[in-house]
């Protein structure tokens, strides 16, 4: 029984994995590089299992969520910046998420955009407020696995499999450098995307896990995060195989799901929208109690999505104002794709304000006490440390050289 | 826990639990007693925004310019446990800490289906 739970929640986490900020970075990568980026992937989901493993057992030790070690670590005026940068990042996601499920919608049911924005909306409150958080997680984890059609989609356009293994192995061969270092900041931002860890130590917190728990913490970070970029691979491949070579910049989501709909025809097409329509609405749902989570955090407020509403009232009202906000600026009519790589390369700018204080209480053996970062964690982290700095000192500076990767 | 507190990383800036466990608030400062070479002791939590605001460089001024800024003081000796959080003794209520959710609670309660 137990084992079959943890299967669940597994493949939960894996159809959870893939966002806006995934789908677009990988398939741009896959149509600029073909497969020759895939290594990054590959460092990048290391990263987020490392620093969410940790995230898990701090707070199944000390019940500390992310914003929690934040505001100890940095104090109030460090920790604010933190906050501000965190916020910003997470609404203009919040927002390219919503957007992404409103073009979903567009795409399966022709009627305009506008009014599925508001439809997006409304579904989204209404599916939030009436529905146990146990059942959100399962329901979006799940229709995200139609995403797997990508991986068949990726056996399917029959890539030169020689290409791809090489792809796997870190090199540089390339007449435009700065644009392939601008995809690899990209892809890493994409993969170790902060609101991830934000959601997943709070759930962690709020599930009141203990001492017995860092098992299952240990693999659904490993094997679900794993998995979950074993999609991020078929993606790119994807887009390497099918844009690569026709000098195709796949801008719309439309364009994404061509890549399921050339090899596998219209039930392909069908599978990658219902895919992206759940896998983009789960995130837009971890999104926006991410951006509450870290705000009652910070201040010390009452949290908790399992908790009543009437139990936690000013953290009900922030995600509540924060699903106004990203509303009304998809409204504004903002391409939601570009607000993607701008969301994902602001986010590898903030990256190392979230993972320093995790790393800090996690070595603090006052309350860690035998769980307290080992060597191999300690190494990890320490290394990822260094590499998110080098990403976050050089994401804005590429994005501007690159014009937002343009040429 | 080692048999001192550090004030600093353990105390300061920590969540504050009342006795039901209920999240109230941070530790947003701490008053001392004691001139220059008397004996130092703490003697209060302060938590609010009225306290946070002198920490926080311009946003804090702005923060006093939109509105008033509540300080609850928290008399140490209400203080049961410093471990990860820090927990009190009392009710929230009772020392006048997480106004903010009760006050929000009723409009809260208005929207159906709030109390599912």
């Amino acid at each position: 029984m137990k084992v079959f739970q943890v299967a669940l929640g597994i493949l939960a986490a894996i159809g959870g994995f893939v966002d806006i900020g995934d789908l677009v970075f990988n398939v741009s990568a896959g149509a600029t590089f073909g497969y020759q980026l895939l290594w990054v992937v590959v460092i990048g989901v290391i990263g987020i299992i490392v620093y969410s493993e940790m995230c898990g057992r701090v707070a199944a030790i000390s019940g500390k969520a992310v914003f929690d070690a934040v505001r100890e670590r940095l104090g109030f005026k460090a920790g604010l910046m933190a906050l501000v940068a965190a916020q910003v990042v997470n609404l203009m996601t919040l927002t390219a998420e919503i957007g992404g499920v409103a073009i979903c919608l567009q795409l399966l049911s022709g009627l305009p955009y506008r009014w599925l924005i508001v439809i997006a909306g409304l579904v989204l409150l209404v599916v939030v407020w009436v529905t146990a958080f146990e059942w959100i997680e399962r329901i979006f984890g799940y229709g995200g696995l139609c995403l797997l059609v990508f991986a068949v989609a990726a056996v399917k356009l029959h890539p030169v499999w020689g290409a791809v293994g090489h792809g796997f192995v870190p090199h540089l061969q390339t007449q435009s450098p700065i644009l392939y270092a601008y995809f690899a900041i990209g892809l890493l931002g994409a993969a170790m995307t902060p609101y991830e860890v934000y959601f997943y130590s709070s759930g962690g917190v709020e599930e009141q896990w203990g001492p017995k728990d860092l098992g299952l913490n240990r693999v659904n970070a490993m094997i679900g995060y794993a998995l979950g970029g074993f999609l991020s691979f078929a993606l790119m491949i994807v887009g390497g195989s099918l844009f690569l070579d026709k000098g195709i910049e796949p801008e719309f989501l439309g364009s994404i799901t061509m890549g399921a709909e050339v090899p596998l025809g219209q039930i392909g097409l069908l599978l990658a929208l219902v895919g992206i329509l759940f896998a983009v609405s789960g995130a837009a749902i971890d999104t926006l109690f991410s951006g509450a989570y870290n705000l009652a955090q910070f201040l010390g407020w009452e949290w908790g999505r399992y908790r009543h509403p009437r139990g936690a009232p000013r953290f009900t009202a922030t995600w509540l104002v924060l699903l106004v906000l990203a509303l009304g600026l998809v409204m504004t009519g903002v391409d939601p794709v570009q607000l993607t790589e701008y969301a994902v390369i602001f986010s590898a700018v903030a990256l190392p304000l979230t993972y320093i204080p995790i790393l800090l209480v996690a070595n603090d053996r006052s309350y860690m006490r035998e769980y307290t970062n080992g060597r191999v964690a300690n190494t990890l982290g320490l290394i990822y440390l260094v590499l998110i700095m080098i990403v976050s000192l050089t994401a804005i500076p590429l994005m501007i050289l690159t014009n937002v990767g343009q040429n | 826990m080692s048999d001192y507190i550090d004030l600093g990383l353990h105390v300061l800036d920590h969540q504050l639990l009342d006795s039901e466990g209920r999240r109230c608030g941070n530790v947003d400062d701490l008053a001392l007693e004691g001139g220059p070479g008397d004996k130092l002791r703490v003697v209060a939590i302060l938590s609010g925004p009225g306290v946070w605001r002198q920490r926080a460089g311009v946003v804090g001024r702005v923060a006093a310019w939109i509105g008033r800024g509540g300080v609850v003081r928290v008399p140490w000796r209400d203080v049961d446990e410093v471990a990860a959080h820090v927990r009190l003794r009392k009710q929230a209520e009772e020392l006048g800490l997480g106004r903010g959710d009760d006050r929000l609670r009723p409009l809260v309660e208005k929207i159906p289906g709030a109390d599912r």
